[in-house]
């Protein structure tokens, strides 16, 4: 009977790699693990990020339908509205006080409103509005500032989105130009807004949410697109809607 | 790879449950990563203040 004997591995005749080759063989590794990583991003960002807004979107637009129908709308003398006073009061006293439709504000995350821009691409269909603009809020749609008035209401509204990543809904933010129309839909009714300026910002500029006189809607997303070196802001006026002629009329 | 899926502990099955998990874990961290470095440096969602 023969015996079986298992050789021992013969490093000893492996050839060593030199340095210069484990150096070169190491940097491919990084640049390749490193391009893996980089890729990762891009497609995380760009497709990942938007098919979580869309999805989300589609449930927050049902949120805001039921928010719709089951909100209180109230009408208010506008004698009763802070910073607004009855023109005719004074002409004649007897007359009517002009009334403002208000809605009960949204819960805090709430999905409240939906806002559409013809010229705008991503928001032909309508995207929905939350209320607030943490992350998580804006990661699901468009953020309403919740210390600003709401759309259609007298002030400023201000509402904050993506500009290229979950969903984008400004990305195209600066094709719009003075004389544009913008919608906002609400438990009140369809607010119309016409552009009346944009312009790139800083973002510390917090004077753009500062209150007007009037009716406006203030967009920010940021600038230029794949940073948040700046902001991109653009002012839009109440022309039409169920406020638009009370409003306008003081 | 070959080297750190024989260094999991336990019988092949479980070392196949211990890589996928591994995985997932690892998957998912590089996500809330990509996204913190998303929403600070490529695009804040454009709040202002």
């Amino acid at each position: 009977m023969s015996e079986i004997t298992v050789a021992e591995p013969d490093t000893e005749s492996r050839p060593k790699r030199s340095l210069g080759v484990r150096i070169v063989r190491g940097i491919a590794w990084a640049s390749l693990i490193a391009g893996f990583l980089i890729l990762g991003f891009v497609v995380q960002q760009l497709f990942v990020t938007s098919w979580f807004a869309e999805r989300n979107q589609e449930a927050l637009e049902g949120e805001a339908r039921e928010h719709f129908t089951s909100v209180e709308v109230t009408a208010v003398p506008i004698t009763d509205v802070p910073g607004l006073s009855d023109p005719d009061a004074s002409a004649d006293p007897s007359a009517p006080v002009p009334l403002l439709l208000v809605e009960t504000p949204p819960e805090e995350h709430e999905a409240f409103a939906i806002i559409r821009a013809p010229v705008i691409e991503a928001l032909h269909e309508g995207w929905t509005v939350v209320s607030g603009v943490s992350r998580s809020d804006l990661r699901n749609g468009a953020g309403h500032m919740p210390h600003t008035p709401l759309p259609g209401q007298p002030g400023n509204a201000v509402i904050s989105g993506h500009r290229t990543t979950y969903g984008a809904p400004f990305h195209d933010l600066d094709k719009l130009s003075a004389g544009d129309r913008l919608e906002v839909e609400t438990a009140i009714g369809v607010h119309v807004y016409e552009v009346r300026e944009s312009l790139v910002v800083q973002p510390t500029d917090i004077w753009v949410t500062a209150p007007r006189e009037g009716a406006w809607l203030t967009l920010t997303t940021c600038n230029p697109k794949f940073s948040s070196r700046e902001r991109l802001v653009v002012f839009a006026e109440l022309v039409e809607g169920p406020n638009a002629g009370v409003i306008l009329s003081v | 790879m070959k080297r750190w899926f024989e260094a999991l502990p336990g019988p092949t099955p479980v070392k196949v449950v211990l890589a996928v998990v591994a995985v997932v874990v690892g998957l998912v961290a590089l996500f809330f990563v990509y996204d913190w470095i998303g929403t600070s440096l490529l695009d804040t969602g454009g709040t202002v203040g």
